[in-house]
């Protein structure tokens, strides 16, 4: 039983971080319909603006973890304006792979800057540990789990009762429309990707506290797994990326556990494979009806 | 007809078939009369298996217009496949018999496995068969890594059916033409336009009798043959081959050259693969900053060709546009592009 | 008219493509190269991944070569020859890295340094069969990549050799009978220790008592292996893996796993660098030839002069490129060839003077057999209060 509950608790570590990163991606997918591969990088970014900004500029954690938010929201901002909205109106698989192509030139820029060695990323914050019946629970955990939930909160009210919000829903559902309405795009797309950096600023702090070492690379398979985490909840669903995130997690760690480390990579995405053959649009996707 | 067979002979698919005969032909003589660079043949065998994958690629992304990021997955499928074969008969068959016989079997446990992956296609569209392709890719890379029949994580060893350049030519320029022939043909059948229909308006398609069911499968099933039956000739090429190497990053790479080329282009396909492949051993000597020079490239041909500005610059300054310009005058150029409307 | 255009207009588009492709080298090799002073110039020719996921390995053992040749220029070269060092990056990928030995060999490449990772390594031998030049790979070490190419060496040792000195030291030296390993299970190096220590163990009468892996997809997060360690109650861990990884499973391990000995082989040399506090890797034991604070002039000598260029302590991968280099410089002065009588037959007698020497490098005191594999000591080393030292036990 203990072990059980072990598991459970590792596998609530990894899928918190999932579902952080998810959030993310799931934000400006849900508003403006294109898959940003380059998140994960963005995550990556903003771990060494923390590192540089703590380590070699001595700031206090407070600071740096504002400036690795607006390094973050900067950096997104950017290149949602140089690369992918010339590409607006070209189909979404062309967005994807220029996607793709800022998601190399990140990880190179960072490579011919910080070196491929890895980076300790330091200890701003420390959470105490809970002791919950001879099973003890990471502070960091608690911590990822606390913040994420508050934020798929605070998304959702924004999205749902804030004018903005309801110009990120109207822009989401038809974009021709929204203009017609007097709904600036631009400026809704643009404060889409601001939001959605910025919350991979905050994903790389739980990122960087859990897991400590960073290198130019460390963004990218955490970043397909954020992605396919998403899409597992239902992608463009905001509770939907929280909950696939976790379930990833769990699956994960239970599948490690209880099965074997070798096929583990195997299991999970055959389990996932399995759910969205069963559940086509992802835990929590809305589906589309599709009109003739 | 004469000016039939004139149209036929200049079209836009012969097009394709002149320009990859020259190309081969220029090549081959390259490499046998000695004058090729080492750098250049040893790059061939390669450039060939992605210009066979892109094409491949081509016909579930550009022709059938879904997302698959698990290409790589049936090209390693086919290599194990096909070299495990060539193997245990290295000493019994001939080459010539041993090489295609490699292919066969590649391409055909490619096939299968294409066609477990196409299943969940039909319930599936878009991101969500993404994901699944994707995972089904790295599902495949887990479970050969983990066999013991191909080596493991150490790789399986293929120095007893290492073969140079030289060698595997002749079979390439095979695989190459097969692809690009049958996938040609496909495209100006019924069965290419079903294939297009399904892409252009599922509903639509299947109210007009298309079994799309059928259609996906031979699509996934068609293009992970020619996938394996690629990944058969690149182990040949290698000395020891490792399913880490085919992960989703392989098939992204293959997954740009498609974008890249225009999706459901094949011309585009071939050029595109010859292209991304050459371009960084091209860029070897600026090797701290070739990968970002390679991103930074990628990203503004992205732009450069979906944005509608250089489409229409492209339109106005195309060979064919200048020639009439120079032939006909400005003016007449104009009023004749105008009349023929877009080809 | 317009069609027609456009078939010929894709054949001159065919024809340039190639004449770009070809021109990018000459169809032989070049003879040496001669600088103004009259020296000839030794081209060395190696490959690794300098950029991407693993670059750090490639770079440290590029650093590691450019020292050595650096120092061997400085002293008046070797034979009237200056070295010069050309590293080609392959991105860890044998395709990049067999076109990267193709543009070595049109660059007129003397003497190559084989890959820096084993896959790679295996399909540039193969490769070079067909020169008859001679590999010489300072860190490519599966058994595998250097057979069936006579004139393939390597500096490093290899890892069923390793793995199983890794059992023998430990039975022999009383460390622990309760044994767990972790490793990922798809990296070549790691199962290739892996399946000789076990083998090894088997016969000494070792218990494994719990075997854990990771996959490169699932290396950030250890709890689940740590938890199952833990569980087993084993007294030492036996950790077959590179040092970026020991790096993470030690910070997640801290707390969790106490009173255990962790044991490694030469993969985690730097691990010192690599953690965010000493204290995490104290007492964490390695098989290694290479300690960067050992007392021999020659080490310290090339420490210093490494730290001094590139601002870190060198490792494992830096100092058996250093190596290398040294080992072909002796294997020149053996074969006795100079920039004057330097013809065909150069390969030959490299490769015949590699079974003849004996150099004192950084890594060991090393001789070849003619199956190309070295034979030095490995020493066993531990890390105390931040600095590794040699264990007596």
């Amino acid at each position: 039983m203990i072990y059980l509950v072990r598991t459970l608790i590792s596998g609530l570590s990894l899928g918190s971080i999932y579902a952080l990163m998810a959030l993310g991606y799931t934000m400006v997918y849900g508003v403006a319909k294109m898959l940003n591969f380059a998140h994960g990088d963005i995550i990556m970014v903003g771990a060494y603006s923390i590192i540089v900004a703590v380590s070699q500029a001595h700031l206090p954690p407070l600071a740096a973890v504002l400036i690795s938010v607006a390094v973050c929201a900067c950096l997104g901002v950017t290149v949602e304006f140089l690369a992918y909205r010339p590409l607006r109106q070209a189909p979404p698989l062309n967005v994807l792979i220029t996607a793709i192509g800022v998601s190399y030139f990140l990880q190179n820029a960072a490579l011919l800057v910080f070196g491929s060695e890895q980076k300790a990323f330091p200890a701003i914050v420390s959470f105490p540990s809970l002791s919950v019946g001879g099973v003890e629970i990471d502070g960091i955990t608690l911590a990822t789990l606390a913040v994420t939930a508050v934020i798929m909160a605070s998304l959702t009210l924004f999205i749902s009762k804030t004018r903005i919000g309801k110009a990120m829903r109207a822009v989401s559902e038809d974009k021709g429309a929204a203009e017609l309405m007097g709904i600036s795009v631009n400026r809704t797309i643009t404060l889409t990707f601001a939001v959605g950096s910025a919350l991979a600023a905050v994903a790389s702090i739980f990122f960087g506290a859990a897991y400590v070492y960073v290198r130019p690379t460390t963004g990218a398979m955490p970043g397909i797994k954020a992605f396919t985490a998403a899409v597992f909840g239902g992608i463009g669903s905001i509770p939907g990326a929280m909950l696939g995130g976790i379930m990833l997690g769990i699956i994960e760690q239970f599948s490690k556990t209880y099965i074997s480390t070798l096929w583990s990579d195997a299991i999970v995405f055959g389990v996932l494979v399995l759910i969205l053959v069963v559940r086509p649009t992802g835990l929590l996707g809305r589906k589309l009806n599709e009109k003739v | 007809m004469k000016a039939n067979l004139k149209n036929r002979l200049c079209s836009k698919n012969a097009v394709t078939l002149y320009f990859i005969t020259a190309l081969y032909l220029a090549v081959s003589i390259l490499v046998y009369g000695g004058w090729a660079s080492r750098h250049l043949s040893s790059m061939l065998i390669s450039i060939s298996c992605y210009i066979a994958m892109a094409v491949s690629l081509n016909l579930v992304v550009g022709m059938l217009g879904e997302l698959s990021l698990g290409h790589a997955g049936f090209m390693s499928v086919g290599l194990f496949a096909g070299c495990l074969f060539s193997i245990y008969t290295v000493g019994t068959l001939p080459l010539i018999v041993r090489l295609p016989g490699a292919m066969l079997l590649g391409g055909s446990a490619a096939a299968l496995a294409g066609l477990v992956v196409g299943l969940p296609a039909l319930r599936l569209k878009g991101d969500y068969l993404a994901i699944v392709t994707l995972g089904c890719g790295e599902i495949i890379k887990n479970v050969i890594t983990n066999l013991n029949i191909t080596g493991g994580a150490l790789g399986l060893n293929t120095s007893t059916i290492y073969s140079g350049t030289k060698t595997l030519l002749p079979y390439a320029i095979a695989l190459v033409f097969i692809t690009v022939l049958v996938m040609m043909n496909l495209k100006k059948s019924k069965h290419g336009r079903a294939i297009m229909a399904i892409r252009d308006n599922r509903i639509a398609a299947e109210s007009n009798g298309v079994d799309v069911t059928y259609y996906k499968l031979v699509v996934f099933v068609l293009s992970a043959f020619f996938a394996g039956a690629a990944g058969a000739i690149y182990g040949h090429s290698f000395a020891n081959v490792k399913a880490a190497t085919f992960d989703y990053n392989m098939s992204i790479e293959v997954l740009v050259i498609v974008v890249l080329g225009g999706m459901g282009s094949i011309n585009g396909a071939v050029i595109a693969a010859i292209a991304l492949k050459a371009l960084p051993e091209l860029l070897r000597d600026i090797s701290d900053y070739r990968m970002l020079v390679y991103s930074v490239l990628l990203i503004l041909i992205m732009l450069l060709n979906s944005s509608p500005r250089f489409a229409d610059m492209k339109g106005r300054w195309s060979i064919g546009a200048m020639y009439k310009m120079l032939r006909y005058g400005r003016k007449a150029a104009v009023e004749t592009e105008v009349s023929h409307g877009h080809e | 008219m317009k069609r027609t255009k456009k078939t010929l207009c894709a054949l001159a588009a065919a024809a340039m493509l190639i004449g770009c492709l070809a021109g990018c080298g000459s169809g032989g090799k070049e003879p040496a190269a001669t600088d103004g002073d009259g020296s000839a110039s030794l081209l060395l020719g190696g490959i690794g991944p300098l950029t991407g996921d693993y670059a750090n390995y490639g770079t440290s053992n590029r650093n590691g070569a450019q020292i050595a040749v650096d120092e061997i220029n400085a002293a008046g070269g070797v034979n009237g020859f200056n070295f010069t060092l050309d590293f080609q990056d392959s991105q860890g990928n044998p395709d990049s890295a067999v076109a990267a030995y193709g543009k070595l060999m049109d660059n007129g490449m003397d003497v190559s340094l084989g890959g820096t990772f084993s896959g790679e390594t295996q399909s540039i031998v193969a490769a070079a069969k067909a020169d008859s030049i001679l590999v010489l790979t300072a860190t490519a070490s599966s058994k595998a990549c250097i057979e069936g190419n006579d004139c393939a060496f390597r500096v490093c040792f290899n890892d069923p050799a390793q793995g199983a000195a890794s059992a023998n030291y430990i039975a022999d030296n009383n460390l622990a009978t309760k044994i767990a390993v972790f490793y990922a299970s798809d990296n070549d190096y790691c199962v290739g220790l892996y399946d000789t220590f076990a083998a090894e163990c088997e016969t000494l009468g070792l218990e494994v008592v719990e075997v854990q892996t990771f996959t490169s997809s699932t290396n950030t997060d250890f709890s689940t292996q740590i938890n199952a360690i833990k569980d087993s109650g084993a007294e030492l861990v036996f950790l077959p893996i590179y040092a970026a990884e020991a790096s993470t499973l030690l910070t997640q391990a801290s707390g969790k796993l106490e009173n255990v000995v962790y044991f490694g082989c030469d993969g985690l040399d730097g691990l010192l660098t690599k953690v965010s506090d000493p204290a995490l890797v104290e007492g964490v034991m390695m098989l290694t030839p290479f300690a960067a604070n050992s007392t021999d002039e020659n080490v310290q000598s090339f420490v210093t002069a490494y730290e001094a260029a590139y601002g870190t302590v060198p490792d494992q991968f830096a100092a058996d490129g250093y190596d290398a280099i040294y080992t072909i410089a002796a294997a020149l002065q053996q074969a006795g060839i100079t920039s004057e009588n330097k013809d065909d037959t150069f390969n030959e007698k490299m490769v015949a003077a590699m079974t003849q020497i004996t150099v004192e490098g950084v890594t060991g005191t090393m001789t070849w057999g003619a199956d190309g594999e070295t034979s030095k000591a490995a020493q066993a080393m531990i890390i105390r209060d931040g600095t590794t030292v040699l264990y007596e036990g």
